[in-house]
């Protein structure tokens, strides 16, 4: 049993202890917008914060999450950065399949908060352990700059 | 509801008042069977008139107008990202003269009502990007003669003539009387107006919403974690499982010591089916950790041995032999002995995998008497049959659900079913909701990929410098030939199959003024490897063989590969249109400190597209791709800026094959297993990319795959200006390219 506190609420987990984070987001918490992708932290499908951090979930074990506080795709509206990548991904249309979007807008998220204007190299390195294979890359590089630009 | 009966079977919408109000249109030819399909390709005219006879649609029950004035319009084609949720309810919209804000949209059941009139009504089929051009003129129909509907039932309740009416928003207005009322009022009463064979269409001119760039219906879902795909569905008493398949296609488990397996905790049971040894777990973890407690000996009596260096030098001695021929025109022979010169070049092209971002997943809900089933495809028609077979079921004992799709890119489109076979063969043992998970791993190593290709080029230079022959030979599988597989061919036996040509359409479109000119090809079908379109299909490597053959033909007669294509293409009005376009927006020719551009063009799929890309190359032979540069024509452009993300998907998809995209086998197993030895493209390594659509007004082209071919040529014959070196074989790593 592990007891672990996700957007805000403490739920108590019956899992092994080397059950990732991914998967008990997904099939204990039934919490299905943080995707799996590849299992290897290669593809940042998976991508939660973790005390506000940008972290894999997919190969982070349960047992590891101890007191931690950990925000998914579903709660990052809450944030006030969040909610305007969230709007911008909208406006800009940047979700082509969606699949990989809600662990680009965790990573995004994470940089915004930390970086108000960030340049492009700074995109690039936030950005490019996220793959996205319906290439949005250039709308998502874009949405933050117009984030940056206009709302921060 | 109740289902009004005043309608004839001949006619193609059948209206029904919802329960509560509102107006339930449904269209089709009234049966569930698709034999009476008359043939209705997708118009031609792009004008005004319909031209599809009315008993020939076959687009079902596909529209809700609420009391509320909510539209919700079910959408045949599977979304995979290209926005299908989108545009195909734009076009519904348009003729109806919808309000848009007020539309939303949902994926349709799996029935013949829903199947794509591009593969003559028979199929739910989301592939050769058809789903625009499938459904387009059926679509605007339906739209129209909705609109007529409620016209008449507004002229009706007002007592004045309907053509004193007009519609705008989601309102029937009379003007002369001052007075509105919205479609969600009139909808009841528009329910029991006959409906009208032949409505009239709107001129294009008059498009308030086609043409219009327009937020996708699945954005706010998408990005807030509420989008469901197949991979999130999650029913009551659902257990999971994994496949131990064999290292080699086809091997059959034979000795399976599963007590590890069943000692872990969460395991439930293990079953040994066709495609091979299912764990069936509470969670997912358990399952794969079940798997790797699993030890099978396989018996690999039938397992396919392909070996990528062997396969090459087999392609290699057949690009030697003549294959079959496509396209023959005049005599080349002659033409090549006449020829001053006749210079030739061979090209090689590896397996490569979709690798959608979302692994394939299934799940089946079957109870031994009835079925349910959830995955995203393109191409439930066939998955539904499939399934049928594997869990011995009519068709009308299943129901699936179409989910969709996190990318596609033809892996999802496969005519065999594999997926859902496999995952129909797990719930036949279980008897319990179970979802099959692929792991990256198995997504990765388990084939239907696109097929290697060998190419050999050859072109005749006559004494005058024109180019007097032209050859192109191809060596590949045939992905097509799925569809003829045996069993398939006893499924649809009162069906006739689909047109086909332009799965596989081994012509590129080579469309240049070349008097004789000879493509054959060499189809091989090979079970042991399983090989399935992947985006853009053979138009990846036939076009890069191609479209950097004649760049090595310009320098050759010392022209501008521009002006060289452009003088080439005097009878391809829409070809040089694109290419006029795209060294327009390029600045081509006016490139600048070390920046090389290559260039290239072609069409297919009733569209065209050319492009520029631009790279510099380091001493190092490090490539720095700054940007891509694309002109597309797609007749009709339903939502720009999804014309453009398409592109832009496209160009990022090419050149991540273009760079990295390799599966190599060896001795049969495959090499490959996750994106760190599967790379695709990243962030850090994505050019500026810049789009401009050429409106010519044609009838809609497809746009989902035709920003990818022409990527590798530009690359490659920019690369050559830089470097002087020609490229033969993908992906560039080969070549000790890399990239910056």
């Amino acid at each position: 049993m592990f007891t672990i506190r996700v957007n805000g609420v403490e739920h108590t987990v019956d899992a092994s202890e080397d059950k990732p984070l991914l998967w008990v987001l997904r099939e204990n918490l039934k919490l299905t917008g943080t995707k799996y992708g590849c299992g290897q932290a290669l593809c940042g499908s998976c991508t939660v914060h973790v005390d506000g951090q940008p972290t894999r979930s997919c190969v982070m074990p349960i047992s590891a999450v101890g007191n931690k506080q950990i925000r998914t795709i579903e709660d990052i509206n809450t944030e006030h950065i969040g909610s305007l990548v969230q709007q911008t991904w909208q406006t800009l249309n940047v979700p082509q399949c969606g699949y990989c979007q809600s662990g680009q807008i965790m990573a995004a998220t994470a940089l915004l908060k930390n970086n108000a204007s960030p340049s492009d190299q700074d995109i690039d390195k936030a950005m490019s352990g996220n793959i996205c294979r319906c290439g949005t890359y250039p709308r998502i590089r874009k949405a933050i700059h117009k984030i940056a630009a206009e709302q921060l | 509801m109740t289902e009004l009966d005043k309608i004839s079977r001949r006619d193609f919408i059948r209206v029904s008042v919802l329960a509560g109000g509102g107006l339930l249109v449904a269209c089709g030819g009234g049966g569930s069977s698709s034999r009476s399909n008359a043939p209705s390709g997708p118009g031609d005219n792009g004008g005004g008139t319909p031209v599809t006879p009315a008993d020939a649609f076959q687009v079902g029950e596909f529209m809700r107008i609420s009391t509320d004035n909510k539209i919700t319009v079910l959408v045949g084609a599977s979304e995979i990202g290209q926005g299908a949720l989108t545009s195909i309810p734009m076009i519904v919209a348009e003729e109806l003269d919808a309000d848009w804000s007020q539309v939303t949209a949902e994926m349709s059941p799996v029935a013949a009502n829903f199947n794509n009139p591009y593969f003559q009504n028979l199929l739910q089929f989301t592939v050769a990007s058809s789903a625009i051009r499938g459904y387009f003129q059926g679509q605007r129909s339906v739209g129209a003669a909705v609109r007529q509907m409620l016209i008449n039932a507004a002229a009706k309740r007002w007592g004045v003539e309907a053509d004193t009416l007009r519609t705008e928003a989601s309102f029937v207005i009379d003007d002369i009387g001052g007075r509105r009322a919205s479609y969600g009022e009139l909808s009841s009463a528009a329910a029991e107006e006959p409906i009208p064979n032949n409505p009239p269409l709107k001129d294009p001119a008059a498009y308030r919403i086609i043409g219009s760039s327009q937020q996708r219906l699945d954005a706010a879902d998408k990005t807030n974690g509420s989008f469901r795909y197949g991979m999130d569905v999650d029913i009551p008493n659902m257990l999971t499982a994994v496949i131990a398949r064999p290292p080699r296609f086809n091997g059959q488990a034979l000795n399976v010591d599963d007590n590890a397996a069943l000692a872990v905790p969460g395991v439930r049971s293990v079953h040994t089916i066709l495609g091979g040894v299912a764990v069936v777990a509470d969670d997912f973890w358990s399952a794969d950790k079940g798997r790797k407690a699993l030890i099978v000996q396989w018996n690999e009596l039938l397992a396919g041995r392909t070996d990528s260096d062997t396969q090459r030098n087999a392609y290699n001695l057949r690009l030697n032999l003549p294959g079959l021929p496509i396209r023959t025109d005049g005599l080349v022979l002659l033409a090549q002995t006449l020829a001053s010169e006749t210079i030739s070049a061979d090209y090689y092209f590896p397996f490569m995998a979709h690798a959608a971002m979302e692994p394939l997943n299934v799940v089946v809900d079957y109870d031994g008497s009835s079925a349910e089933i959830w995955t995203g495809t393109q191409s439930a028609t066939l998955d539904k049959i499939f399934a049928g077979l594997i869990l011995g079921l009519l068709p009308d004992q299943i129901t699936f659900h179409m989910m969709p799709s996190g990318g596609g890119f033809g892996r999802r489109g496969n005519p065999l079913a594999d997926f859902v076979r496999d995952a129909c063969a797990v719930a036949k043992a279980v008897r319990q909701p179970v979802k099959v998970i692929w792991t990256r791993e198995d997504d990765m190593k388990g084939g239907f990929y696109r097929p290697a290709a060998a190419v050999r080029v050859s072109a005749s230079i006559d004494s005058a410098n024109n180019i007097s022959a032209w050859t192109h030979r191809s060596v590949t599988q045939d992905v097509t030939a799925l569809l003829y597989a045996e069993n398939l061919l006893d499924s649809l036996a009162d069906f006739t199959l689909p047109p086909l040509k332009e799965l596989t359409d081994f012509e590129t479109g080579m469309p240049y003024k070349i008097d004789n000119v000879l493509m054959d090809a060499h189809l091989t079908v090979n079970l042991a490897m399983p090989a399935l379109w992947m985006r853009s299909v053979n138009k990846f490597s036939d076009v890069f063989a191609q479209e950097t053959f004649i760049d090595e033909l310009a320098m050759k007669v010392g022209k501008n590969p521009y002006n060289f294509r452009r003088d080439l293409l005097s009878e391809k009005p829409r070809h040089r249109a694109v290419l006029d376009a795209v060294a327009d927006a390029a600045g081509w020719g006016f490139s600048s400190g070390g920046i090389s551009q290559g260039i290239a063009v072609m069409g297919h799929w009733n569209s065209f597209v050319a492009q520029v890309v631009e790279v510099s190359v380091s001493a190092n032979r490090e490539l720095t791709i700054h940007r891509v540069v694309s002109a597309v024509d797609c007749g009709t452009a339903i939502n720009p800026d999804l014309v453009i993300a398409q592109v832009e998907s496209a160009v990022i998809f090419a050149l991540s094959s273009i760079l990295f995209g390799e599966i190599l086998l060896e001795d049969g197993v495959v090499q490959q297993s996750n994106f760190d030895d599967y790379p695709v493209l990243r962030m850090y390594q994505t050019p500026v990319i810049e789009t401009v659509i050429v409106n010519s007004g044609n009838p809609v082209g497809g746009v989902g795959e035709l920003g990818v071919p022409c990527v590798g040529p530009a690359l490659a014959n920019a690369i050559f200006e830089a470097t002087n070196e020609r490229i033969r074989e993908l992906p560039l790593t080969r070549s000790n390219f890399k990239i910056a």
